[in-house]
């Protein structure tokens, strides 16, 4: 600022003849806004790994404490939906990275296609959660004061669960209830850059939705693939 | 972002020219609640924070009132425990964390990088709604039935105790929102939107602890989201992470608040810090001693703040193997907090000091951060806390550090950037009034309290015996003087606002960034011309007198 | 601005575009190696149950960061805030299970204080009986309250 007044290349209005409208008026150029944006998110990735991260430390204590509790609690999840889920969940990370791309290359088309199976692939994971849950909820598998699986109407094969298991279902339902509540937010911004797209509003030097919303989305699917195996595999 | 403002209908309209205060910036209510200017967003930071401050200090005031004598003074033990437990919720989440950063570094941050805004104006914006938001939840908490758990929040007492919890707890998972939201901001703001020139050794010390602050908000704030989630969950759905009846353990959910609660406490004094750092360079007329150790002992800070929580959980049932390994680890945190003492005193050795009320308010930020920090040793080491936990001496200390420390740099940073915000100047005598009571009532009030808690007073106590009489009430007067300085001070700038004289660009005659190329008060994209920054912002001896002096044609001249 | 002007001068935005096959490839990785995880936790390792799924998922989020979110071409920055977060995430787990592993709880038929885990006696505690020192070291005498408060 020592040479503010001095030095006229820099003025206000030199330079911005070609502003393009997607270009907010603090930004340079183009490309600080897409770093700005990206660095953002990726900021706002590390929250929520650190938020998720709570909910695994606790599990991962609480698992150390009662091994042997934690793993037949696990044996009551059904980790074949699980996988099915975790595959589901890893496609539609696939192709919302391919939005990203067809996005790149400016191929409107293309990228509706892959935004809109990204968002049908989020559905279908909420559908088999939708259907895992209501097991739970009908063997009384569930969470603290609600638990009722150590209850002999509740047997499975024959025995029940000790009471303590419940320790389990109250992690398991924050941490799958947690992850879906994402996928509900990923979904619907997925929603919002999709219909942006079909506005025509993206083009191979502005994407930046496109690609915020993708790394939401790969989140999503990052938490889940730590979840999967620490919950429903190996309990 | 932003567009609506600017964009595509270019830089020519003379409205973001034009001051950011005056109507052709933004007419009446709506210009001022959907504006996206980072300068409003901080002022109206600035209106909420100060009216949470009075809200906590009136608990505040309450709770010394009560203890004035012996019994039942002015309150039931029931609405005792409902007052201290406001006055630190409040204090904590809806003041001191949003108030630095929010305010002045809304503010002042930008101008200081040498940009038009933030890199987010609308999440900056959104920031202060959510805060709002957040209050709100508060605010329903305190009239539904209130709070006493403490502003800890610990249980297994606050699953059980039939106060309205849950509100409360939901009001500060949001405001941990708004404390993000501010800096993830930042913290893009700080890395892309430097002006030409200035590169990160050329960085105010203010934008550096900024930086620090921001860094522990993104990392701590979700684990605080995450702990209250379960909290509420806990009281509504009955989980039982933290019952032990169900096999949960409660000493779990003070590793989990504490995780963020002491990085949090850094979120309040390391800005604390970086407004003094101002101060005293501006006020001693030198460049600052050890600039490069102050900006990295701010980072030092941010990530030892993240090895040392177990020292809040010395008695309650840790191993004492991790209460030894917290213990040690805690001494590190006196590494950095050293440095910063050290070399503020060395800028202001053989500097050209000038007693502004803002440079007395650094001062004391000085001296009363040291005797904060110095009496933290005191109860970070294991053997001692045994004694001293959970009793005035603790209380004491944390008031030395956040209120000696963090409200001093505040009160100090609003006189300092006062004229810069409103663009009048402000009766530096009534100031200094204002001061001297606030200094001395905030010593007299506090003082006592070290001695208080090391004959073994135990904090957050309805009653007390007789020996401690004498005591507490020196400590209520105290409060009492305290409140005197802040009206005093508050009436200094409501004068200013009615009655002030018109401010140069440069009142005091800094280097600073925001000081240069800018007017009093700014317009509303900060600067005319971007700026290139050609020197650092400490580097009084390459300034001309025209930087220095600008609109003081008698200062210019000698 | 100083940090984004040493690659390009034109201010445009230049990202890597990824090729459709490759995607796929990552994809096809990602699957096998959740076929791998399944499988490995049809057999009981131990403990080491965990430590293999863990670093299984590693490679997977591994994957899924460096390419389909781009932190190959992407700044370094990102990678490091990225990785710092797990450093960070371990640093809560470490002091806190390094806590909860290392508390002592009473051993209601001997009434010392041991290890939940390995057995041992637990080191130092507040032993309520007035010998102290002694009651531990004579188990069967002392300290019979509960030390988890």
């Amino acid at each position: 600022m020592a040479s503010a007044h001095a030095d006229s290349e820099h003025a206000e209005h030199a330079g911005h003849g070609d502003h393009p409208p997607y270009l907010a008026h603090h930004f340079d150029t183009p490309e600080q806004q897409f770093d700005s944006a990206k660095l953002g998110m990726w900021v706002f990735i590390v929250t929520e790994i650190l938020m998720f991260g709570g909910l695994f430390v606790a599990y991962l204590i609480y698992k150390g404490q009662e091994p042997a509790i934690f793993i037949e609690a696990h044996n009551r999840l059904d980790w074949k939906m699980g996988s099915v889920n975790t595959i589901v969940l890893l496609f539609s990370s696939l192709t919302a990275a391919l939005a990203v791309r067809s996005s790149q290359l400016g191929k409107k088309n293309e990228t509706t296609m892959w935004l809109t199976i990204t968002i049908l692939c989020a559905l279908a994971f909420l559908g088999i959660k939708y259907v895992e849950y209501s097991h739970k909820f009908h063997d009384g598998l569930l969470p603290g004061r609600f638990f009722t699986a150590h209850l002999p109407e509740h047997a499975h094969n024959g025995h029940v669960l000790p009471q303590r298991a419940s320790m389990f279902f109250a992690l398991y339902f924050m941490m799958t209830g947690l992850h879906g509540l994402h996928v509900v937010i990923g979904m619907s911004i997925l929603g919002w850059v999709l219909v942006r797209n079909h506005r025509g509003q993206f083009s191979p030097e502005y994407f930046t939705p496109v690609e915020i919303g993708a790394l939401y989305w790969h989140l999503v699917d990052l938490v889940w693939i730590y979840l999967f195996p620490l919950v429903y595999l190996v309990g | 972002m932003a567009t609506e403002v600017a964009g595509a209908h270019g830089h020519d309209e003379p409205d973001h020219l034009a001051p950011y205060l005056s109507p052709e910036a933004g007419r009446g209510i709506k210009g001022w609640l959907l504006t996206l200017d980072h300068k409003r967003i901080g002022l109206m930071y600035l209106v909420s924070t100060l009216l949470a401050f009075f809200m906590g200090g009136v608990f505040a005031l309450l709770v010394r009132l009560e203890l004035f004598a012996p019994g039942r003074t002015i309150m039931s033990a029931e609405y005792y425990n409902r007052a201290f437990t406001l006055h630190g919720a409040i204090m904590v989440f809806l003041f001191i964390i949003p108030a630095v950063p929010g305010a002045l570094g809304n503010f002042v941050l930008p101008i200081m990088l040498g940009t038009k805004d933030v890199a987010f104006p609308r999440l900056n914006l959104l920031s202060f709604y959510v805060y709002l938001f957040g209050a709100t939840f508060a605010l329903y908490s305190i009239i539904s039935g209130s709070v006493d758990t403490g502003w800890t929040f610990y249980t297994p007492y606050s699953t059980t105790s039939n106060t309205s919890v849950v509100s409360m707890v939901l009001g500060a998972f949001i405001l941990g929102f708004s404390s993000i939201l501010t800096g993830l901001n930042f913290i893009v703001t700080i890395h892309k939107l430097r002006a030409p020139g200035l590169h990160w050794k050329r960085l105010p010390l203010f934008v550096w602890g900024t930086y620090a602050t921001s860094i522990i908000q993104v990392l701590a704030t979700p684990v605080l989201a995450i702990t209250l989630l379960l909290l509420a969950a806990e009281r509504t759905f009955g989980l039982g992470i933290f019952d032990p009846a169900l096999g949960g353990d409660p000493i779990l959910f003070q590793h989990f608040f504490w995780f963020y609660s002491h990085p949090a406490v850094y979120i309040m004094i390391v800005p604390g810090m970086a407004v003094a750092s101002e101060l005293f360079a501006t006020f001693s007329r030198r460049a600052i001693f050890g600039y490069f150790a102050i900006a990295m002992s701010s980072l030092g800070l941010a990530l030892v703040g993240f090895l040392v929580w177990g020292h809040h959980m010395y008695t309650s049932g840790q191993s004492e193997f991790a209460t030894t390994l917290f213990a040690a680890l805690t001494m590190l945190v006196a590494i950095p907090s050293g440095v910063k003492v050290f070399n503020w005193t060395a800028t202001l050795y053989k500097g050209s000091i000038v007693l502004t009320t803002p440079m007395l308010y650094a001062l004391s930020f000085l001296i009363l951060f040291t005797i904060g920090g110095l009496t933290g040793l005191f109860v970070g080491a294991l053997s001692v806390d045994i004694h001293l936990h959970d009793t005035y001496f603790v209380v004491a200390h944390f008031h030395y550090v956040m209120m000696g420390g963090t409200v001093m740099a505040f009160v100090g940073g609003i006189l300092y950037w006062w004229p810069k915000m409103t663009g009048k100047l402000y009766d530096e005598s009534l100031a200094k009034k204002g001061w001297f009571f606030v200094f001395v009532g905030f010593n007299t009030t506090f003082l006592i309290q070290f001695i208080m808690g090391s004959k073994g007073m135990p904090r957050r106590y309805y009653d007390y015996l007789p020996q401690f009489e004498t005591y507490h009430k020196i400590s209520t007067v105290g409060s009492w003087l305290l409140l005197v300085g802040f009206l005093l001070t508050a009436w200094a700038l409501i004068k200013s606002i009615r009655s002030g004289e018109k401010s140069p660009p440069n009142p005091w005659g800094s280097a600073g960034f925001e000081w240069q190329g800018t007017e009093s008060p700014p317009v509303m994209q900060n600067f005319r011309v971007t700026p290139t920054i050609t020197r650092g912002p400490y580097d009084y001896h390459l300034c001309s007198d025209e930087e220095l002096f600008d609109g003081f044609p008698e200062d210019a001249e000698k | 601005m100083s940090d984004h002007a040493h690659a390009h001068d034109d201010g445009k935005v230049h990202a890597h575009v990824s090729s459709f096959f490759f995607l796929c490839a990552i994809f096809t990785a990602l699957i096998g190696l959740t076929v791998i995880t399944v499988a490995a936790s049809r057999f009981d390792f131990g403990s080491a149950n965990t430590i293999i799924a863990v670093l299984i998922a590693t490679v997977k989020a591994t994957l899924v960061a460096t390419f389909f979110m781009h932190l190959k071409y992407d700044k370094g920055f990102h990678a490091l805030i990225f990785i710092m977060s797990f450093v960070f995430l371990g640093v809560m787990l470490g002091l806190s299970s390094e806590d909860v592993d290392s508390r002592g709880r009473v051993d209601t038929s001997s009434t010392v204080r041991i290890l939940e885990r390995r057995g041992e006696q637990a080191p130092g505690g507040f032993v309520p009986d007035p010998r102290g020192v002694q009651a531990r070291e004579h188990p069967t005498s002392g300290a019979s309250q509960p030390a988890h408060h």
